[in-house]
């Protein structure tokens, strides 16, 4: 499903140089849910975007469903994006002036569907996110816990095969996080794959099959655990 | 339609949620458009009826000159004129300007001859549904709208009193005001009896001051005037098409001056632009950003700001435009119209007759569209390729 | 020439195109850019930003074209519109003959015209494509294309500076007329044209989904070409309604309805897109189906709209010019 192969990420130059991930290989199988734990700087919110194809790598390769991503031009990496990937970031990254539902169609905007369609794959998404009574409020207006299953049903609206989240429960509190991760767990089941980069110890143990992998320093760590 | 395209639809969506964020602009872009129409609506509207009163005009209008200063002519080069061949129409006229010396004010005195109406195309215009019978009666006048104004504020009720080169007064009466359409040319005119203005002038019985006629064929003009010149060595011709051409290029010249002044204007709203869409907000990029992050490619955004913009420019030019017409046409372009009519004699009243072209519009729209979307090409490109990530923090 | 440059016309049209042109030389520089530095193999941040670079130039040439499409009737426009200034001349016809620079500047406008929607094609191909597998060839082919339009604006100013108010010049009906102007081509005659035209419109039609491409490219410049000369010899005359009268710019006047924007619009576009067509399957080896539907769609109506002239001609007067 996802492959990573020996991908390092290096910024800057000369003395400013910074190694974020050094030699990465890791596989993830369809279906399975991995976390990526470390503290803040590990590389793990790095790698989320190589696969997310929201940045090249500086060596190696990414193969997402058979894709090689890592080196994508930007109208297909934005396809590959629209089409089987969903993220969730830490602050949620909502347009604030529109609303719920309008927040959950952009993804589909240039997808070729009529607005009709759209609507009816955004009523649904916000069903299965638990936010379809907001759907026509702004997002300004909303919590921090509505905010997050917002950005949940705009992640899942264009019915990604994989799910990304960034720090998902950095701004919840722990009766958001929870519930958080019993979306997640139903996503998993219904087959989603999903790699979630956090440091929270919640999910450290998650009530369901999962895979933790540590990173520190731009390096994987022990696997399993 | 809106709902069927998806792009469209979330176009709206946000041109109408953040559009205070395109107020400012839209704002001086309105003001902008509405001037420079304002403008060559005015200039194109003169020049069509210009071309409508030359049009009446007599081909050629010939006088004498002594050691090149211009004389009455004698009455006797009619006949002469006449009989070359190819020429129409030809009729003597006196006219010229009486000047007012208290007030430093001129009006033109038009001579017009009963019997010999039919030769003054020009004229028979302006006479229009005017009982010439009656007028020719008495030794009376008929006045444009301005020396009517002028004399009413002169406490000269009904009749005004001329002063011949031999020290008389002549007191004439006003028989009749010309309409207002007219007044481009008319403003300050005076029309009286051929006799009564030889008298105001001084002028011999067997003088004028100028004989017009009209050549049909366009390919005799050169050789009539070759002939003309024969009749008599003082001669001086002046053709149709020289004074046409010197009103074009009055009123292109005054339209491109102001033009220009324009143009200069124009590069300030294109440097606002430039800095308003270069000085992105934050807000506005992490938009981006989002977009970008959630599967929109760099065209999807370019698109998005290309139509952005194309939208902005459409409304602001219709708006623009519409508001120019309405002040030019509507409201007769107060203050801007001076500039036109400046040095003009008498204070002026031009009624504009509404004509607009698709060619003045074509114009209005590439000299506004084009700088405009010149201007905020890079920026929007800038923004557009922004990495996400960098863009969303 | 002052007179010539204070018309407002010529003011809109010239900042325009030097606006245009800015733009251009900003994009040639940036397309430098990527041709020194590009390498779709290398990792680095640099490759990113050619990359990046290259949507401002494509950018750029959208832009530029679709202002091109409305600037060239706008030019016919504008010499139209001088037709008053300059003495003799009764339409652009004339106006456009008023120096050596007139004629091969609207040649090379129209010839821009085409390449840059060349340009575009293979833009698109390129973008389509997952290693940018055009970005070498279109980069050289905008190059060229940047050199044409530096002379397009040199042309633009030289043109436009050395029209003169005092010298009169021919109207049209003595540029295309029988006496002293260019006659028809290849020793043809008017029932020969119009064989000739209609004969190669229905090649067209039979070549265009099956023949080989550059024959396709052949026939439709040839096609352009005596459409051109029907237009001006034959069916401009139906559109004057008066037999001696040829110009292809008259009938771009409103007397006219402005029909000559219309009539030349079709051929250009319908011309365009079949050798558009032609090159995207030929050399590109790409399915081009709607393209060539569009074309022969457009000739199609082209052939009609000046056909119909002349039978609505016939029909209103029983008789023929």
């Amino acid at each position: 499903m996802i492959r990573i192969e020996d991908v390092g990420k290096r910024f800057g130059e000369g003395e400013n140089l910074f190694e974020a991930l050094k030699s990465i290989t890791l596989e993830v199988e369809e279906g399975e849910c991995v976390i990526l734990s470390g503290i803040s700087g590990s590389g793990k919110s790095t790698l989320l975007s190589l696969i997310a194809a929201l940045d090249r790598p500086s060596s190696g390769k990414i193969v997402v469903e058979g894709e090689l991503v890592s080196k994508l031009p930007d109208l297909h990496a934005s396809a590959y994006r629209a089409k089987t990937i969903g993220v969730i970031f830490q602050h949620f990254n909502l347009i604030e002036s529109l609303s719920v539902e309008e927040n959950v169609i952009v993804p589909l905007i240039n997808s070729g569907l009529d607005m009709p369609a759209i609507r009816k794959m955004a009523e649904q998404s916000m069903q299965r996110a638990s936010i379809l009574h907001k759907a026509s409020q702004d997002v300004a207006s909303l919590s921090g816990g509505e905010k997050q299953r917002c950005a949940i049903a705009r992640a899942l609206v264009n019915d990604p095969k994989v799910i990304l989240c960034d720090e998902p429960t950095a701004n919840l509190d722990r009766e958001n996080s929870l519930r958080f991760i019993d979306t997640i767990q139903k996503l998993n089941q219904a087959g989603k794959t999903i790699v979630i980069a956090t440091h929270d110890p919640l999910f450290e143990a998650l009530p369901f099959e999962s895979r933790v992998i540590h990173m520190a320093d731009g390096m994987i760590g022990k696997h399993g655990e | 339609m809106l709902s069927r395209s998806p792009f469209l639809h979330f176009l709206t969506l946000l041109l109408f949620k953040q559009k205070s964020k395109h107020l400012g602009i839209m704002s001086i872009s309105v003001v902008m458009i509405a001037l420079v129409s304002a403008v060559l609506f005015i200039s194109s509207s003169l020049q069509q009826t210009l071309q409508d009163t030359l049009d009446e005009q007599a081909d050629f209008t010939v006088t004498r000159i002594e050691a090149g200063r211009p004389v009455s002519t004698p009455l006797a080069w009619a006949d002469r004129i006449i009989e070359i061949e190819g020429v129409s129409q030809v009729a003597p006229r006196i006219h010229g300007r009486y000047f007012y010396a208290p007030r430093e004010e001129s009006f033109l005195v038009v001579g017009i001859d009963f019997f010999d109406e039919q030769g003054s195309k020009a004229l028979e215009s302006l006479v229009k549904g005017i009982d010439l019978k009656q007028f020719f009666a008495e030794e009376s006048m008929i006045v444009g709208e301005g020396v009517k104004a002028f004399l009413q504020k002169h406490y000269y009720k009904d009749t005004f009193s001329f002063k011949t080169p031999r020290g008389q007064f002549k007191k004439v009466k006003i028989y009749e005001v010309l309409p207002g359409s007219l007044n481009l040319l008319a403003n300050d005119m005076i029309i009286m009896p051929i006799g009564l203005a030889r008298e105001i002038f001084g002028l011999k019985e067997d003088e004028v001051t100028d004989i017009t006629f009209n050549v049909p064929n366009d390919a005799e003009w050169d050789n009539v005037i070759g002939k003309l010149h024969l009749v008599d060595y003082e001669i001086r011709v002046v053709e149709k098409r020289e004074v046409e051409k010197a009103y074009e290029n009055l009123y292109n010249y005054k339209g491109g001056i102001f033009l220009i002044l324009y143009i200069i204007a124009l590069l300030t709203l294109m440097l606002i632009l430039y800095q308003r869409y270069a000085m992105v907000y934050s807000h506005e990029r992490k938009e981006i950003g989002i977009l970008r992050a959630v599967g929109w490619s760099i065209r999807d955004i370019l698109k998005l700001k290309f139509y952005e913009t194309m939208i902005l420019v459409m409304s602001s030019f219709v708006i623009g435009t519409v508001a120019a017409y309405g002040y030019v046409f509507v409201l007769g372009a107060p203050i801007l119209i001076e500039i036109f009519l400046g040095g003009a004699n008498l204070e002026n009243q031009v009624q504009m007759i509404p004509e607009v072209s698709f060619g003045t519009l074509g114009s209005l729209f590439l000299l506004y569209a084009v700088p405009f979307f010149a201007a905020v090409l890079i920026p929007s490109w800038r923004v557009a390729v922004i990495p996400p990530k960098e863009a969303m923090r | 020439m002052n007179e010539i440059l204070l018309s407002s016309e010529v003011i809109v049209y010239l900042l325009s195109e030097a606006l245009l042109y800015l733009l251009l030389f900003i994009a040639a520089i940036a397309t430098l850019g990527i041709l020194k530095g590009w390498n779709f193999d290398r990792f680095t941040k640099r490759q990113f930003d050619l990359e990046n670079r290259s949507y401002l130039v494509m950018s750029i040439i959208f832009f530029v074209l679709g202002l091109k499409m409305l600037l060239l009737p706008y030019f016919a426009y504008t010499i139209d519109a001088l037709s008053l200034l300059v003495p003799g001349a009764m339409c652009a016809a004339g106006v456009i003959d008023a120096n050596d620079y007139g004629s091969p500047l609207l040649l090379l406008k129209i010839i821009i015209l085409f390449l840059s929607g060349l340009w575009l094609g293979i833009n698109r191909l390129d973008l389509e494509e997952k290693h940018y597998p055009y970005m070498k060839l279109k980069s050289w082919f905008y190059l060229l294309l940047f050199i044409l339009l530096s002379a397009e604006i040199v042309l633009d100013i030289l043109y436009f500076t050395h029209i003169e108010t005092t010298n009169p010049v021919s109207c049209c009906s003595v540029i295309f007329g029988e006496i002293g102007g260019n006659s028809l081509p290849l020793g043809l005659d008017i029932p020969k044209l119009l064989i000739l035209f209609y004969l190669l419109y229905a090649l067209l039609v039979l070549i265009v989904f099956t023949g080989h491409y550059l024959v396709r490219i052949a026939a439709s410049l040839f096609f352009a070409m005596i459409a051109y000369y029907s237009v001006v010899y034959f069916f401009g005359t139906y559109i004057y309604e008066l037999p001696t009268h040829r110009c292809p710019f008259c009938m771009m006047q409103a007397e006219y309805r402005y029909i000559g924007y219309l009539l030349w619009g079709l051929l250009f576009t319908g011309t365009f897109l079949a050798i558009e067509s032609a090159v995207m399957e030929g050399i590109f080896g790409r399915d081009a189906l709607k393209l060539k539907k569009i074309s022969i769609g457009f000739l199609t109506l082209f052939v009609l709209l000046c056909s119909s002239y002349v039978g609505l001609y016939y029909l209103k007067n029983g008789v023929l010019l």
